[in-house]
């Protein structure tokens, strides 16, 4: 038993789930660090201000505010004034792609992403296309990897803004981005990451990077969800895609959310701490999860790069097998994963990342994503190792695809 | 409603499924039905007796209720007469199993598809009525993209393997040099794909048994229509002639002997 262990039952984490349950879906949704949850509770009581009103209550609530911020510049290198409070990613990808297109469609009406990006930008980019916008998408390599000279080759004079995610929230892939940044930066691009698959996992740094717009949620350091970040580097402009009383200098109005603004920075904090170790725990788990399983179950294969890779991502598919049917039979045994398969979407498409890497329907179909978190242990690694080839074995059995 | 909000009853089809297997024999019809809107695959064997189903099994690539569906439509099938058989419709599977998804009706239907299909298939066996194969031309029209992609992705020649070095290649069918072709380059890169218009692999029965073996992807019954991309190959436009459907691969390089 770790210590974390023992703070999450301290915090109020309920045991009995813990042990219960092997998940193994981080990439979904986080539990809210204990820690976080204390830092926020005070928000909700005694420091209710709202930074807009001119006497001392209001006056505190500033000050929480613009200590937060201050802690958000720091995890990703940027300035105070460069960090806009959002409700989270989308609305953060909404801001940068709306926001930053409509202001300045004088300049040029063409923006480029990949093909691998976040649902959030592909369904804004087919909003900016009725907007009188084009869009050009870079496609990725088979390990889904996004190559400069495909950039390049997309390039027009009408050219405004460049949207590649850091890291790809499903296969786990690492883009070239600091290659990306600083391309755009000489040819005067603007540059924006949806950077949420990679908060806590890889060191974040906007000027390292020559990052223009970034993307960051809160609930992926483990604060809580409805607060996210939208990074703005000093002298850009953007419309505001919220209007109301000018809060966030005008970018983004609406009464601060501040336990939310409190929570993702005390998460912050305490990512920024514990980062390095909390990486090579997770790191350990993935390897010994890639290892094993391609080892005991033939025919299983590795999506996504082997080594450009975040260290919470494991994804893999088997001949002959259905995502969703392999979801239920590791539910059945209290194993909680993703996939990417069409028959557990919304759309009934299989995942468009998956199609990009080069991969057929049928097998897109058979991927199995697992992604680590803070409160795994390596019971759940070996919960999965253990129950992944029995289930594998009975649904092959079930299939006419593997012989 | 989620799509994983099945009820008990599909869950314990899905989890125990009835008849699940293969048959063979005289007696035996077999249909097989692919599912166009979300890939899924069922094969159903039914074996007959005076004009009843006998016996009857079935195989499955699909999601829950795809095993649930077809796991009780066998149940639902077995004993009735073959005209009675085909009276079952996707409704009344989706009833017995007290309900499906709005969004997983699809999957009944293809159960009671595949059922179809086999009982005609096992008609047509009985009445003798032989089918002529409509052979495909081989060597078709040339491909959208192939002349403006040549050696940009695009090759008439595969004997420098290192011009495939990290590319995602896909092989299109033009005999047996094409297949030797395909399982030679399967060793040196990771992704090989191999097209072909004909159900099955025509070359000698080694070799066509030694592409089967091999890391190389087939896809049967298929068309390549267009190469894609900006200054060279990044996708392919693909016919899926059984299905009639089109959809794109994303490939780096197109080998066309």
């Amino acid at each position: 038993m770790t210590s974390l262990w023992m703070q999450a039952q301290q915090c109020g984490f309920n045991k009995e789930f813990l042990i219960m349950n092997a998940y193994l879906d981080y990439q979904s949704s986080k539990p809210v660090d204990p820690r976080v949850i204390k830092a926020m509770m005070p928000c909700f009581q005694d420091k209710f201000g709202n930074p807009s009103s001119l006497h001392k209550i209001g006056d505190e609530a500033t000050k929480i505010v613009e200590e937060s911020r201050q802690a958000i510049a720091n995890f990703i290198n940027a300035k105070k004034e460069e960090i806009i409070f959002t409700s989270g990613a989308t609305e953060s990808n909404n801001l940068a792609l709306f926001g930053f297109a409509m202001r300045n469609k004088d300049k040029g009406n063409h923006i480029i992403i990949s093909e691998i990006e976040h649902i959030s930008i592909l369904n804004i980019t087919k909003q900016l296309v009725k907007l009188g916008f084009t869009i050009s998408k870079v496609p990725v390599d088979q390990y889904g990897r996004v190559h400069l000279e495909k950039i390049k080759d997309r390039l027009t004079d009408k050219t405004i803004l460049v949207s590649i995610g850091y890291a790809n929230n499903e296969v786990g892939t690492i883009q070239p981005i600091a290659k990306i940044g600083t391309f755009c930066r000489e040819k005067n691009i603007m540059f924006h990451t949806d950077a949420v698959a990679a908060e806590g996992l890889l060191e974040l740094d906007v000027k390292r990077d020559n990052i223009d717009l970034m993307t960051l949620s809160s609930n992926d350091i483990y604060g809580p969800k409805g607060i996210g970040v939208l990074y703005i580097k000093t002298g850009i402009r953007l419309n505001p895609t919220i209007i109301g009383g000018g809060q966030e200098r005008g970018k983004r109005s609406g009464s601060e959310n501040i336990p939310g603004i409190v929570g993702m920075a005390k998460a912050a904090e305490i990512m920024q701490k514990e980062m390095d170790k909390e990486v090579e725990r997770l790191l350990g788990y993935r390897n010994k999860l890639i290892k094993n399983i391609l080892e005991k179950i033939p025919r299983s294969y590795l999506n996504g790069h082997p080594e450009e890779r975040l260290p919470n991502n494991v994804n893999l598919r088997f001949d002959g097998i259905e995502g969703e049917s392999l979801l239920l039979s590791l539910n059945d045994k209290q194993i909680s994963v993703s996939t990417g398969s069409a028959c557990s979407s919304k759309t009934l498409e299989p995942s468009h990342t998956l199609i990009a890497l080069g991969l057929l329907h049928e097998e897109a179909h058979g991927s199995l994503e697992l992604t680590v978190g803070r409160f795994n242990t390596n019971n759940d690694v070996e919960a999965v190792i253990k129950a992944l080839p029995e289930v594998v074995d009975r649904l092959r059995k079930l299939s006419p695809l593997y012989e | 409603m989620k799509s994983t909000a099945y009820s008990e009853k599909v869950l314990d089809h899905f989890r125990k499924p009835r008849n699940v297997g293969t048959m063979e024999g005289e007696d035996i019809g077999k249909g097989r039905v692919g599912n166009p809107v979300c890939g899924d695959l069922m094969e159903f064997y039914i074996e007959v007796e005076d004009n009843r189903i006998k016996d009857i099994k079935f195989q499955t690539f699909g999601c829950g209720s795809a095993v649930a569906t077809a796991s009780m439509i066998t149940e639902m099938a077995k004993g009735k007469t073959l005209e009675e058989a085909l009276k079952i419709t996707r409704k009344d599977v989706a009833d017995e199993l007290d309900g499906l998804p709005p969004i997983k009706m699809h999957c009944s239907n293809l159960a009671a598809d595949a059922l179809r299909d086999a009982i005609k298939n096992y008609q047509k066996k009985k009445g003798q009525t032989s089918e002529t194969e409509v052979k495909e031309e081989k060597f078709s029209k040339e491909i959208a993209g192939e002349k403006e992609f040549l050696n940009k992705g695009v090759y008439h020649d595969a004997s420098d393997i290192s011009s495939f070095e990290g590319k995602r290649t896909l092989i299109v069918d033009r005999g047996e040099q094409s297949i030797a072709t395909a399982i030679k380059l399967s060793k040196h890169i990771p992704r090989v794909v191999f097209l072909t218009s004909g159900k099955n692999i025509s070359a000698s029965e080694e070799l066509a048994t030694k592409l089967k073996q091999s890391n190389v992807k087939i896809l049967y019954e298929s068309e390549l229509l267009e190469i894609q991309g900006i200054r060279t190959v990044e996708k392919v436009l693909i016919h899926d002639l059984n299905e009639d459907t089109k959809y794109e691969l994303f490939v780096d390089a197109v080998i066309l002997l």
